[in-house]
């Protein structure tokens, strides 16, 4: 006969989807790849914590809910908070977000729209601040406020050229500030600033370092690894993610000494551009570098375009660094929501020129229409400048692996043959 | 006395079942369905008449349900494996409540069966293509493992790691899978509770088709996994109730329309 179990609350069942999504990505990144590299465990151990024993990080800390990278990380820590990135990559979460969202949205927004929706954080932030980048995010703030959750939204220009628009976000970040500082009852002071800046600088520095091992022949980090490391700076303390980099640049450096080689010998080196893969989402990045592929480099926002850019200041006086923070969120961005982005098709193919691209693979989210509208001007500009581009649209269910895994393989095979045919 | 036979030839087992005039469950009777459906159900019937002492004559009538429902050519009558499903459910479950959803795994499919107030049969799921998270799928997955079927709800409560995800449910995709898996020495004890929860989802799925609405009954041979039941009340996020011969409801059904069928004719008869 049947004995009688406890069943799991719903809390529980969603802890439970999220810990089977996230091992499963964890063991292939620490079992199917050969030589791996002893720094990564932190990483490793850091989203096991965090994603399958749902482990806080941060009691006792004001934290601070961001939609978009455009919300400062300096201005927040510089008030003694810790940011925390909601762009969500747990199908769990997009499918609770499905029933409340439009069938074809983004499965990032539903995904976050669902984490809000069961309301189940490990680290949940005390009030979220939402940049009025894409339609989807604009609005999925409203939805999240809806559910009880304190939003402001930080209005956010989507040209980037005019002196408006730089006037109107500096305007905007000011105002941001200005409410987090009632929030936190605390003072942003030229000092705390200063050392805010330097210290999301020295992190920015840190990852250039580790992107440029990427520019090696043998080359040491496999691309799943980088996705995971840039992750982390959604959510880790910052001081122990710096450490932990620091501990990988120097493992890197006598890797990259005994040309230690994570790809194949003929693997041809993969740019990534397009949606955000975030963890666990590593659905293509796995497929790419298990089709015996490198990713070198990347043009997104949960890694590249979250580090490359820093803050360039003149002087150090409060309002001048304010500025110069704005500065970095908008004229540096080449997220497709502007008007206008030739600043993202030159960084592509500036990073294929400096990286020893072969082709570039371009993921867009199905439901996420900036990058689906813009993959017909980057094609035609890589169509110019004679680099192979493979443009793939998929969300966050696992049921179309298959058909990914043979679409990339061929691309990938066909970049192996181009390569031997210049020999 | 007067009995009444369910046979309900399914692709792994046959299941026959006897019931009284009120319908009660006198006997049961589990055997492999084999290379030869018709003689293998016949001689499961005479063997399982000997044991209750019912003489063949006391049969008054027969019902035969199942894959392999038409080559039973002694039947009185023959149903689809729906709706006697869906009668055997009812009666089994009559002292625990209404039953308004069945899930039934079998040896090669798995349905979800949704009825109404009086039992009626409202709408149906069935699983498309393939054995995928069927009783058959289970099997490959003890022998990959090297252990006994009734073993795997043991291995399910001892897991304290997280659930390792297969895939595919695919018995043939899943077998490399698990080879994988054990190759990384990873515990047999989460790989069983990933597989049960990979069919629970996909069970899940196929009952939302239907609606989920409680009374849930869970039958079939793989109800008889405590470790399974476990994992799709979990992922339904409520209790099912599993009756104390799983395997056997459809045959069960299958007899208890028998009766009805009896005494509406019989009733018919006089009526004349």
């Amino acid at each position: 006969m049947h004995t009688e179990h406890t069943i799991e609350t719903s809390a529980e069942r969603q802890n439970r989807h999220k810990a089977m999504e996230a091992i499963s990505v964890l063991n292939a990144l620490r079992e199917d790849f050969k030589s791996p590299i002893q720094s990564m465990g932190y990483f490793y151990d850091l989203f096991e914590k965090v994603y399958c024993h749902h482990h806080p990080l941060h009691e006792g800390k004001a934290k601070i809910g961001t939609m978009c990278i455009q919300i400062p990380s300096e201005i927040i820590y510089a008030l003694d908070a810790v940011p925390i990135r909601l762009c969500n990559g747990f199908y769990t979460d997009d499918e609770i977000g499905g029933d409340l969202l439009p069938q074809k949205s983004c499965p990032l927004v539903k995904a976050t729209v669902g984490w809000f929706a069961s309301d189940n954080f490990s680290d949940k932030p005390d009030i979220t601040f939402s940049p009025t980048t894409c339609d989807q995010k604009t609005k999925a703030g409203a939805i999240i406020e809806s559910f009880g959750h304190t939003v402001i939204d930080v209005g956010f220009p989507r040209t980037k050229e005019s002196e408006e628009s730089r006037h109107y976000w500096r305007e905007s970040v000011k105002s941001f500030a200005v409410k987090l500082s009632k929030f936190q009852g605390k003072k942003l002071t030229r000092s705390n600033l200063e050392s805010a800046i330097k210290k999301v600088g020295y992190a920015q520095s840190l990852y250039h370092k580790l992107t440029e091992f990427r520019k090696n022949k043998a080359v040491p980090i496999l691309g799943v690894d980088m996705f995971l490391v840039t992750n982390a700076f959604f959510f880790d303390k910052i001081d122990e993610w710096i450490s932990a980099v620091e501990k990988l640049v120097s493992e890197l450096e006598q890797r990259a000494s005994d040309s230690i080689n994570v790809a194949g010998k003929a693997s041809p080196r993969i740019v990534y551009t397009g949606s955000p893969p975030i963890f666990p989402n590593y659905k293509i990045p796995l497929i790419i570098e298990q089709s015996d592929a490198i990713i070198v480099a990347d043009e997104t926002c949960s890694s590249n375009r979250m580090f490359n850019d820093m803050v360039a200041v003149d002087e150090w006086n409060l309002y001048d660094m304010i500025d110069s923070v704005s500065d970095k969120y908008l004229k540096a961005c080449t997220c497709p929501i502007f008007t206008q982005n030739d600043d993202r098709i030159r960084r592509i193919i500036q990073l294929v020129r400096s990286y020893s691209g072969d082709g570039v693979i371009y993921q867009a989210f199905a439901g996420c229409q900036v990058y689906e509208m813009e993959q017909r001007s980057v094609l035609a500009a890589m169509e110019r400048e004679g680099i192979p581009i493979l443009y793939i649209e998929s969300d966050y269910s696992p049921s179309q692996h298959g058909q990914l895994t043979t679409r990339v393989e061929a691309f990938i095979e066909s970049l192996k043959n181009r390569k031997r045919m210049k020999k | 006395m007067r009995y009444f036979v369910g046979i309900d030839i399914g692709s792994t087992a046959i299941k026959i079942s006897v019931a009284d005039e009120n319908k009660n469950l006198i006997g049961h009777k589990i055997s492999a369905s084999g290379s030869m459906f018709y003689k293998y159900a016949q001689e499961a019937l005479a063997e399982l008449l000997k044991e209750l002492s019912i003489d063949e004559s006391e049969v008054v009538y027969t019902v035969a349900t199942g894959y392999g429902r038409k080559l039973f050519k002694e039947a009185d009558e023959n149903i689809s494996e729906i709706t006697a499903n869906a009668i055997g459910a009812q009666q089994a479950a009559k002292s625990y409540g209404n039953i308004k959803t069945i899930i039934n795994i079998g040896g090669q499919d798995s349905k979800a069966i949704s009825l109404d107030a009086e039992g009626n049969v409202v709408n149906f799921a069935m699983n498309d293509r393939c054995a995928a998270g069927t009783g058959k799928f289970l099997d490959v997955v003890a022998m990959n493992l090297e252990i006994g079927v009734d073993e795997l709800s043991d291995y399910h409560f001892k897991s304290v790691g997280t659930p390792l995800s297969i895939s595919s449910t695919c018995a043939v995709f899943a077998e490399s899978e698990i080879i994988g898996l054990l190759g990384n020495n990873h515990s047999v004890e989460d790989i069983v509770s990933g597989v049960h929860y990979s069919i629970a989802k996909r069970i899940v799925k196929l009952v939302k088709r239907v609606g989920v609405k409680e009374n849930v009954y869970f039958d079939g041979g793989p109800a008889l996994n405590d470790g399974l039941v476990n994992a799709i009340e979990n992922e339904l996020g409520h209790k099912i109730f599993v009756p104390e011969y799983p395997q056997i409801t459809t045959s069960y059904g299958a007899a208890v329309l028998a009766c009805d069928a009896f005494m509406c004719n019989m009733q018919s008869e006089e009526g004349k």
